[in-house]
């Protein structure tokens, strides 16, 4: 199997092909009757019915629905809670947890990261998804199906890539104001490069400087963390840095990160997306700078 | 007999007698216009969520505008359009097919329309006292809860939902003891036109779903206002449980704005054929079905909400089984169509135009109740392009033929065929450029409910084209409106049966007088007028 979206696109190809012919068929009736019968001169039959033609034409449809249900059980199967998608290797395991309005994903050596999910291919990934505040919800199309992700409440999901890629996701469910820039980058990599790539994550922080003396001082640090150096009380409100540096997007998808970018949101979020929960804060050009160059530094 | 007709006074609609009319077609007509006043509001919102969306990006709107407007444009298309035409078009027409007077209530009837008034009245009162619901027309929680609806307008979902909807419930309760108890003599339930066959079943449903609304709405505000915590996991309550209790009122919701419009296209087909509908009891009884059946299939809104296989194969099974008897009523119009005589008038343009739109809506419905392809396309566009088609190629497609066919009983007036034509095929061109694509974009991986959308995906030229869609069905909509004005000044004279009908409203005055009958009549078959008309032809009874 190349990936769990394949047995959905099949089952999807079943349906539409019999949907195709029904709608085909209708429309060609449709069409043919109107011209055909219109403005006939002639008697016309006063036909009230035909038992069998409507036993015919209830049952057949239910004949075709019976089918579709069976092969979407097996559809179920194939993608659903316990599915390996042909692979023997038991899956990673990765906790998902939404807030308003950003994806945070936790590896089980520590690694924590925010709108960036990096897989391994060829290895079926069981996220296990949890909410802070609201009904999230976690799709990414070119793997197929989504799950909400509802507070109190724990969902499982598998997905599988066997090939190595990056694709897009978003959050799905309505969440309020900035739902539409809840979007994630899913990274699907080699087992050896992601294994390099989580163990990296779970290091602590490294950069120093100026900046991270602003940050600790100005309101940055009482909602991000930035392990081994800055860490928030209770539970995390922002996404946590450590290794912020290292992702391609900003704010769950509003910018690319490069530093001009980076610079331009922490001077105003409110511009770039606005209602987001992170406050505008007023800093000097020089401190602006010394945090920029601290953020993209923690690689 | 009912008082009514005792103090009617003959164009009293046209003066102050508006306000306390309690004549069943002036409050027939009254909800038909209360409904394209608020169709037209709904319409610009619509509009100006799609200038929003034209391009990637776009900052027309914030997101709080653009949240408060596409949740106030679905309560508006249903709760103050589809319900009070649908409404409105049964409470005109019901009573006269089936050769009553009036409805069984008259005074009730009045007070039903004013709560539906009154309950739009309040939603709308929330955009100048502190902004609009913001959560969908669904509202799920917990971002309805105080915690994170900090504004008041859930408060005003809350109350305008509960009044509307007591308007509503009250309408049905008259509708169905009318249905069952004034039909004129001879008229059993089995010779009932279809169309009061298909209002009756959606009355029914209306007083066992609305309830279940009003009761979440009520246990909401218990949440907002009184610090419960029904639907707040923070506090012990369940998210999910909102999601229950709305869509075991959503779903069977999705049937009473669309079980009326197959009430209509049965009716207009046969006429136009020129024979009598195709299975009359098939059709009738797969209303029932579907009407049963409706109140079972909610959990197919909620497949990605994590209940668990077994939950999610149950309602997948039962929402497929529910397109079934939808599907025996396609084959039986078109067979009602096969070996007749079609007359192209506006009425059937609009019939075969909804079933076209409606085939199309059905046969994505099937595919979303489909467990695996749900989970790819459920709140994404393709669910957007889905109950659109379902609900404007579906139940407003089936409104306008409604409207081209009785206009002439209500004012005595034709509409003209050419801005007929055109109003047409605005509409049909508008919404196959407008919710067409939503598929496509939905398959492409959009979600719905995004205020804006980045570039790069290759949502641009959907999203274009479907705001070009949406501007070419409010074009249809201009020459609908052109149409009304040109005919009530100078239309041409309908006469009391235009249409060769089959039915017995079309036996008295276009305009109906006040007392509808000179005598109430007496029927032997389902199709009175044409027993009349045939002599030699009549339908075995």
């Amino acid at each position: 199997m190349t990936s769990s979206l394949e047995p959905i696109v099949f089952l999807s190809l079943v349906v539409g092909g019999i949907a195709a012919v029904i709608l085909g068929g209708v429309l060609v009736a449709l069409v043919v009757f109107t011209l055909r019968y219109r403005d006939a001169r002639r008697v016309v039959p006063q036909i009230h019915g035909h038992r069998t033609l409507e036993i015919v034409w209830t049952a057949v449809p239910l004949a075709l629905l019976v089918v579709v249900f069976v092969l979407s059980l097996v559809t179920l199967g194939q993608i659903g809670r316990g599915a390996t998608f042909g692979s023997l290797e038991p899956p990673v395991r990765i906790a998902v947890t939404g807030h308003q309005w950003w994806f945070e994903f936790r590896y089980a050596n520590g690694a924590v990261t925010a709108n960036e999910l990096h897989i391994p291919a060829g290895i079926p990934v069981e996220l296990a998804l949890e909410s802070t505040d609201v009904i999230h919800d976690l799709w990414v199309p070119e793997l197929g199906a989504k799950s909400d992700v509802i507070p109190g409440q724990r969902n499982v999901m598998r997905l599988f890539t066997a090939r190595p890629g990056t694709f897009a996701g978003t959050c799905a469910e309505f969440c309020g104001l900035e739902h539409a820039w809840m979007r994630i980058v899913v990274v699907a990599e080699p087992r050896a490069d992601f294994d390099r790539w989580v163990a990296a994550q779970a290091a602590p922080a490294s950069a120093s400087g100026r900046g991270l003396d602003v940050f600790r001082s100005a309101v940055c640090s009482s909602c991000h963390t930035v392990r081994g150096q800055v860490s928030v009380s209770g539970p995390s409100i922002g996404p946590d840095l450590t290794h912020v540096g290292s992702r391609r997007t900003l704010a769950g998808g509003v910018l690319a990160n490069t530093p001009d970018a980076l610079r331009a949101w922490v001077a105003d979020p409110q511009r770039y997306k606005p209602g987001a929960l992170m406050p505008r804060v007023p800093l000097s050009d020089a401190d602006l700078d010394a945090v920029v160059a601290y953020l993209e530094a923690l690689k | 007999m009912s008082a009514t007709a005792l103090v009617h006074r003959p164009g009293a609609f046209a003066t102050a007698g508006v306000l306390r009319t309690v004549d069943h077609k002036d409050i027939g007509v009254l909800y038909v216009l209360l409904g394209i006043a608020f169709l037209a509001v709904g319409g610009l919102e619509a509009l100006l969520l799609r200038i929003q969306l034209a391009t990637p990006n776009e900052r027309v709107l914030d997101p709080s505008t653009y949240d408060q407007l596409f949740t106030m444009h679905g309560l508006t298309m249903i709760f103050l359009v589809a319900i009070p035409i649908l409404v409105g078009i049964a409470n005109y027409v019901v009573p006269l097919q089936i050769g009553a007077r009036d409805v069984a209530f008259p005074r009730l009837n009045a007070l039903s329309f004013w709560l539906t008034a009154f309950g739009g009245v309040l939603l709308y009162v929330s955009f100048v006292a502190g902004g609009a619901p913001d959560a969908g027309w669904f509202a799920y929680a917990p971002l309805t809860e105080p915690s994170h609806a900090v504004g008041g307008g859930m408060d005003w979902y809350v109350f305008g939902l509960a009044v509307n909807g007591a308007g509503t419930i009250i309408g049905a309760i008259n509708l169905i003891v009318t249905i069952l108890l004034l039909r004129c003599p001879g008229m059993v339930m089995g010779r009932a036109p279809m169309f009061t066959w298909m209002v009756l079943i959606t009355s029914v449903l209306i007083i066992a779903a609305y309830p279940v609304l009003t009761s979440a709405l009520v246990m909401l505000l218990v949440d907002r206002q009184l610090g419960g915590r029904f639907f707040d996991p923070a506090g012990g309550g369940n998210a999910t449980l909102w999601q229950h209790l709305f869509w075991s009122f959503g779903h069977p919701e999705v049937y009473i704005v669309i079980l009326p419009a197959f009430g209509m296209i049965s009716e207009i087909v046969p006429v136009f054929s020129g024979k009598p509908l195709f299975g009359y009891r098939f059709v009738a009884g797969s209303g029932i079905a579907i009407g049963f059946l409706s109140f079972g299939v909610w959990a197919h809104h909620m497949f990605a909400v994590g209940l668990g296989d077994a939950e999610n194969a149950f309602f997948s099974a039962t929402s497929m089984l529910i397109a079934v008897p939808t599907g025996v009523k396609i084959f039986n119009w078109l067979a009602t169509m096969w070996r007749g005589r079609i007359r192209l008038e506006l009425p059937m343009v609009f019939a075969l135009g909804f079933i076209a739109t409606f085939v199309i809506g059905g046969l994505t419905g099937v595919s979303l109740a489909v467990v695996p392809i749900d989970l790819y396309t459920t709140d994404s566009y393709y669910v957007v392009g889905h109950l659109h088609y379902v609900l404007f190629g579906g139940t407003f497609m089936a409104v306008f033929a409604g409207l081209y066919y009785w206009f002439p009983k209500v004012t005595g007036r034709l509409l003209g065929r050419r801005l007929g034509l055109a109003h047409f095929w605005l509409t049909m061109v508008g919404l196959t450029a407008a919710f067409l694509p939503m598929h496509w974009l939905g398959i492409q991986g959009m979600p719905r409910r995004v205020w804006t959308y980045p570039e790069g995906l290759g949502w641009d030229w959907s999203n274009l084209v479907s705001t070009i869609g949406a501007f070419v069905i409010a074009a249809g909509a201009l020459a609908l409106a052109a149409n009304v004005w040109r005919s009530l000044r100078s239309g041409e004279p309908a006469g009391d049966d235009p249409w060769d009908a089959y039915t017995l409203e079309w036996s008295t005055l276009s305009p109906p007088p006040a007392h509808n009958f000179e005598s109430i009549p007496s029927v032997r078959g389902k199709r009175p007028l044409w027993d009349r008309k045939h002599p030699d032809r009549m339908d075995e009874s």
